[in-house]
């Protein structure tokens, strides 16, 4: 098992690099950076030409994406033109705007794990039955909604008609306590976090539903090929009682094929997490990429899909790991 | 003397409810197995021989359905047993091996594990015996290093390795009646007769009774006291083995044997009839004698009435209108 570890985070190196120059070569494929400073009357040419030549953006690809590889793992200050703030780096900025991305789609992702496998398996075992229509109904209604529309349907619903929350934004700017106006930051940490949960209820809702329909059903069908494998017709053959067919005999080998689908789902919950940022206006990540991407900010743009990249693959690691652990087949291949 | 009847089934009937129709996989069969006895359950593919056995055991997964018979298991019929009942009996007072030991033991658990489970469902044994138990009957069924072997995982194993830990987990509570649903089947033919020779040494000494279930009648005559001959889902010869070796009447059977000439071929000193054609199709069967469009002696009755399983000899019952006869062709 250590072995397997060290071998297979040694592999990531590698991956990672690849990444690394694929995206870059497809980000400086977004245009010249500086070309916007050409129409304003300010800057003078020779300083854009000093400025390119000062982000090397005059040398050859290669050398380039050195620089912006020894830039980003040791940042050096004020190298952004549009999102960032005079002397602050993107990793500065993506590490202020990330806490909160991670919290809602970490929470989504738990909470559609923890609703999807014990749903799909309750499916798969009345197959058939009322409950298992019903489940069925609303995984194919979750799979099939764009996230943007029912996030904009929910904010309609519970925070325009109904009011029980907000509309937009992850907390409050300040609270009112005994009387007295008291900054966000200065409050309480249960007050903090209370808040901050209201406000992400919707969107963390919205992120839910989109991955628990897939899931449930892929654990249904999981379920429902393994209740047929001769393994567990010997379980019951040795007369085991059904609680321990199912649960100790059936579940653990259905459940092997869904710890990849979950590790392969991280980018679609990035992507996922982008759309419900900008329709619930927070301030992650997600919208600081769409920003990025649409102002054309090379270095911010390019921090983040290296960030992105970061979390897809160690969400693969850790699949493969949890993979290893559950089915004794993988260690010794 | 008579001996003792340990199971007796009884005009038992297993269907199919499918989509396309009524699938009797099981029409009508009736068998005895005294105790200590075997029997060997033989017929082509498809003809109803594992889902007897699953009868047996109740494990008949839906759309199938045990509808009708008895089955007299030491004086009790099973079909009126609880659930609850039944999952005491089966493992341990009923045992089942299977066809593939590559699928039938659970790929994520190791194989002491696995043997161990039984024994702990039915014995009130503590976890340190059960395993001191396990280890023993690795070393029963000829694993070698079986204390090593505890903690493997089946893909570890060789196929002939795997069918011994099944046998182990299948003996692990002495059974009275062992049903092998083509255990060897899968294996190649060396460690075939490997685990044969284990079962038949097995057999004699814990004293179990086995329901050998085959297609390959040379088997049958190595391992069996008697044989039922099964085609479509109904007896067509029944009688001990030595008769029906001896002295075939079911011109199914006298194809079947085919297949092993050595046993045969001396007698009739002529090519034996093979049989042509397939099993028909569970949904359109022939009128008449089910064997028909397939059997050389084949007349008018048979492609209208369907025969009843008679007494041709004493002990010797076969279902067929013209039964053919061995020693007088030869005579
Ligand atoms: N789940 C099922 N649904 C429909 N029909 C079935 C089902 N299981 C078995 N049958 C039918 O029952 C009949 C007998 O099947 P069975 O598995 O008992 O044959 P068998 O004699 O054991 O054959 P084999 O030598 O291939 O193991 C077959 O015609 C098959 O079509
Ligand atoms: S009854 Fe007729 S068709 Fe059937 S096996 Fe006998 S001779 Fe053949
Ligand atoms: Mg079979």
């Amino acid at each position: 098992m250590r072995n397997y570890l060290i071998r297979r985070s040694l592999e990531l190196i590698p991956v990672l690099f690849a990444i690394a120059f694929v995206s870059f070569w497809l980000v400086s494929k977004m245009g010249d950076p500086f070309a916007v400073l050409v129409l304003n009357p300010h800057v003078r040419p020779e300083d854009i030409q000093r400025l390119r030549h000062i982000w090397h953006w005059d040398d050859p690809l290669v050398v380039r994406f050195w620089y912006w590889l020894k830039d980003f793992v040791w940042p050096r200050q004020g190298w952004g033109l549009s999102t960032l703030a005079p002397g602050q780096t993107a990793l500065q900025l993506i590490s202020r705007r990330i806490p909160v991305t991670i919290a809602f789609s970490s929470t989504s992702l738990i909470a559609a794990i923890i609703l999807s496998i014990p749903l799909g398996v309750y499916s798969a075992l009345r197959q058939y039955s009322v409950a298992d229509y019903i489940l069925t109904f609303f995984a194919f209604f979750g799979m099939s909604m764009p996230t943007f529309w029912f996030g904009i349907m929910l904010i309609y619903l519970f925070a325009v008609k109904l009011h029980w929350f907000p509309a937009a934004g992850y907390h409050r700017a300040f609270f009112i306590i005994k009387g007295v106006p008291v900054m966000f930051d200065k409050a309480p940490r249960w007050m903090q976090f209370l808040d901050e949960a209201w406000h992400l209820t919707l969107p963390i809702t919205v992120l839910t539903v989109f991955q628990v329909g897939g899931w449930l059903r892929y654990m249904r069908s999981s379920m429902l090929e393994v209740k047929s494998m001769d393994y567990v017709r010997t379980a019951r053959a040795k007369g085991l009682p059904e609680r321990t067919v199912i649960y100790k005999h059936a579940f653990r080998n259905a459940v092997i094929p869904i710890i990849t689908l979950i590790g392969l789902s991280f980018p679609g919950l990035i992507g996922g997490a982008m759309i419900t940022e900008t329709v619930f206006a927070i301030d992650g990540i997600g919208r600081l990429t769409y920003n990025a991407v649409m102002s054309q900010d090379v270095f911010v743009a390019m921090a983040l899909i290296m960030i992105f990249s970061i979390l897809v693959v160690i969400g693969n690691f850790l699949a493969d790991i949890f993979y290893a652990v559950a089915d004794p087949r993988i260690r010794y291949s | 003397m008579e001996k003792e009847v340990l199971l007796e089934v009884k005009d038992l009937r297993t269907y199919f409810y499918t989509e396309d129709g009524v699938v009797r996989a099981v029409d009508g069969v009736s068998f005895t197995i005294h105790k200590g006895e075997v029997l060997g359950l033989v017929g082509e593919s498809g003809c109803g021989k594992s889902v007897t056995s699953l009868s047996i055991m109740r494990l008949v997964d839906a759309p199938g359905k045990i509808v009708g018979g008895q089955i007299i298991f030491k004086g009790e019929d099973l079909l009126k047993k609880s659930e609850e009942e039944m999952r005491k009996i089966r493992g341990s007072e009923i045992a089942m091996i299977f066809q593939e030991p590559m699928t039938a033991l659970n790929p994520v658990y190791t194989i002491g594990d696995q043997i161990m489970e039984a024994i702990l469902t039915h014995q009130d044994v503590n976890e340190e015996e059960a395993k001191k138990q396990t280890i023993k009957l690795l070393d029963l069924v000829g694993i070698p290093d079986p204390k090593k072997r505890f903690n493997e995982y089946p893909h570890e194993m060789s196929g002939g390795m795997r069918q011994r830990a099944m046998i182990a987990m299948a003996i692990s509570c002495n059974p009275d009646l062992l049903i092998s649903d083509e255990a060897t089947t899968a294996l190649d033919v060396t460690i075939q007769a490997q685990i044969l020779e284990l079962m038949k040494d097995l057999q004699r000494k814990i004293g179990m009774a086995i329901l050998f279930i085959t297609h390959d009648l040379a088997l049958v005559a190595e391992m069996t006291d008697s044989v039922a001959v099964t085609y479509t889902g109904k007896i067509v010869e029944y009688s001990d083995v030595r008769s029906i070796f001896k002295n075939p009447h079911h011109p199914y059977t006298y194809g079947l044997l085919e297949s092993i000439p050595s046993l045969l071929s001396e007698k009739t000193k002529e090519p034996l009839p093979a049989i042509e054609g397939m099993v028909p199709s569970p949904y359109r069967m022939p009128k008449g004698c089910h064997f028909n469009p397939r059997c050389p002696f084949a007349t008018d009755i048979c492609r209208k009435e369907m025969p009843e399983l008679k007494e041709v000899e004493p002990n010797h019952l076969v279902r067929c209108f013209h039964p053919v006869n061995v020693k007088e062709e030869v005579s």
